[in-house]
């Protein structure tokens, strides 16, 4: 009996904490749920907040609408019509078939006097605008304001900023070209010269592992990066002894303190203007369907996704989008025929202004 | 005339060959010491940014370079007759506006040295360095915003040799009473900037110092 009473005793005893714990996790649980549903309840809060005070931003507005855009605007003499009819073929030539989805994003503006003292009532829905802006102005804030249809944060994370219509392609282009032949990366030059599986990786597409290697391949790169970029981060606590070690030109110490970095903040060896330029090849060579199928599936890889929205293999993507690169190259500083007959003609100034002068006035 | 020409552009290498001689040995260096250690070709992929760095910040010497060579020159070029009042240049047989033109000239004949300079040292650096790819060299672009700059720097302060007391007073005056204007301006708040009118009328576009604003790369994208 005894015997009988120590196994229930054996038993129970384990057990008890066990049972303590499971209590822990359930009281845990419900802590969750209640704060999920505090959470919910403030999120309609919010939507109805939201909706009120669309409600009252739009109240005696107009509603001016030009393909798939929606523009409300209270009364104003800005040029909004002009200016849409100006943007839609852009955002249309962009977004493709997308772009008609915009109608459920309306633009609201509010137009105001930036000069005047007189106070307004203060709206958290739209933007306010002065009232001043001409049919250019008005027209670049429409496409730099405009709201990329369906962009999931998986893509909006990969290329590092929205995608919108550029106001300048050459310079964009010319901007991703100094870009290749500046960055601090081995990587990227092999890109510049032909590399495309570098080109891949300093873009970011295909195998993700092993990115401190392939983007920074030298223990130059690794210990200037680490020196310049890191230097504060850490030089204080445990890894201060590791940084003098990577001050002193040892790599296992620099590769070890790059590779502590928490996930995602390796800096990119290129600017995000590069992947955006590649996302413009994409939808440029894809047809007007192409930006649906890039964010037809935000679960999918980043390479995938752009093939697929172009309609062609990743590599031969890549390849067109670095010759595009490559061929624009920015024009060179030379001086302008204008600036140099402007030089001539300045000194045939004052060179006629020496000859008129007398040394019998003094 | 030639030989009159001659006999201006003697006296005057005699009184600037100090300036001419220094001013040829800067203009041939800078283009070298700002491609230095561009030669090595073990440099990796952190040379491109260093090398433009290293580019752009010796770029500024080329226009002040300029605007010294065209100072002095100009200004060893009336000295002496500065000094003696004029006197020797109006017992010459000869316009003044002929003897302002030999003058003129010569300077010009002079100048040529220096310019020369620039374009055999960038050419040199060019030629020795190994540039990562990508870069390019541009030595004749440099060679050329170089002569106009200095041509025009040595015009000017030549124009202003030339002229009388009362021509310079007027200068100075008219620069007086536009800081002026704009300090009045400043003080009663009103909306007036003459010295941002100033500075686009003569650095922007056809503006007389416009050469000399802008980037002066020997190497670039």
């Amino acid at each position: 009996m005894s015997r009988v009473l120590a196994l229930v005793l054996a038993v129970s005893l384990p057990a008890s904490p066990l049972h303590s714990q499971d209590s822990l996790i359930a009281r845990l649980r419900r802590q969750a749920d209640s704060l999920l549903g505090s959470w919910r309840e403030a999120q309609k809060l919010a939507d109805v907040a939201d909706s009120l005070e669309q409600v009252r931003a739009t109240a005696g507005s107009d509603t001016i609408a030009v393909g798939g855009l929606r523009i409300i605007v209270n009364p104003s003499a800005l040029p909004w019509r002009q200016a849409a009819e100006l943007a839609w073929p852009v955002i249309d030539s962009l977004y493709g078939s997308a772009a008609e989805d915009l109608t459920g994003h309306p633009y609201i503006f509010r137009a105001v006097d930036p000069d005047s003292g007189v106070r307004r009532a203060v709206l958290h829905v739209g933007v306010e605008v002065p009232w001043d802006l001409d049919v250019r102005a008005t027209t670049a804030l429409l496409l730099t304001t405009v709201t990329p249809p369906s962009f999931d944060p998986a893509l909006a994370n990969w290329l590092g900023s929205a995608l919108r219509p550029t106001l300048r392609p050459q310079d964009e282009h010319a901007v991703v070209f100094v870009l290749l032949v500046t960055a601090p990366s081995e990587a990227v030059r092999r890109c510049f010269l032909g590399d495309i599986a570098r080109c891949k990786d300093v873009l970011q597409i295909g195998d993700t592992t092993g990115l401190l290697g392939r983007w920074y391949a030298t223990p130059a790169e690794r210990e200037a990066l680490v020196t310049q970029a890191f230097t504060d981060y850490f030089s204080r606590g445990a890894t201060a002894p590791t940084l003098q070690n990577c001050r002193q030109h040892r790599d296992d110490a620099c590769t070890a303190l790059l590779q502590s970095l928490p996930p995602g903040s390796l800096p990119r060896p290129l600017a995000h203007a590069a992947r955006l330029l590649l996302v413009r090849e994409v939808l440029r060579t894809g047809g007007r369907d192409a930006y649906r199928r890039l964010v037809a599936r935000p679960s999918a890889p980043i390479g995938e996704r752009l093939a697929s929205a172009a309609g062609m293999d990743i590599d031969s993507l890549v390849a067109r989008w670095r010759n595009v690169v490559v061929a624009a190259r920015p024009k060179p500083l030379t001086l302008p025929w204008s600036a140099s007959f402007a030089a001539i003609g300045w000194t045939a100034f004052f060179g006629i202004c020496a000859l008129r002068s007398s040394r019998w006035r003094l | 005339m030639i030989a009159m020409f001659r006999a201006v552009l003697y006296t005057q290498w005699k009184w600037s060959r100090l300036i001419v001689v220094l001013g040829t040995v800067a203009a041939f260096a800078i283009p070298l010491l700002s491609l230095q250690g561009a030669a090595r070709a073990d440099r990796g992929a952190l040379q491109a940014q260093e090398l433009l760095r290293a580019v752009q910040s010796w770029g500024t010497l080329y226009p002040l370079l300029a605007t010294a060579l065209g100072l002095l020159t100009a200004i060893a070029a009336w000295a002496p007759d500065h000094r003696g009042r004029h006197i020797h240049a109006l017992t010459l047989p000869i316009e003044r506006w002929r003897y302002v033109l030999l003058r003129f000239g010569a300077g010009f004949v002079l100048l040529a040295a220096p310019i020369a300079a620039v374009l055999i040292g960038s050419s040199l650096a060019a030629l020795t360095a190994t540039l990562p790819p990508g870069l390019q060299s541009y030595p004749i672009a440099l060679a050329v915003r170089f002569a106009f700059a200095v041509f025009v720097a040595y015009a000017v302060f030549f124009a202003v040799s030339a002229g009388t007391a009362r021509t310079a007073g007027i200068i100075l005056g008219i620069i007086a009473a536009v800081i002026l204007v704009q300090v009045v301006a400043s003080i009663a708040n009103i909306d007036l900037n003459l010295f941002g009118v100033a500075q686009a009328v003569v650095l922007l576009g056809p503006g007389p110092l416009a050469v000399f604003t802008g980037r002066w790369m020997l190497v670039d994208v």
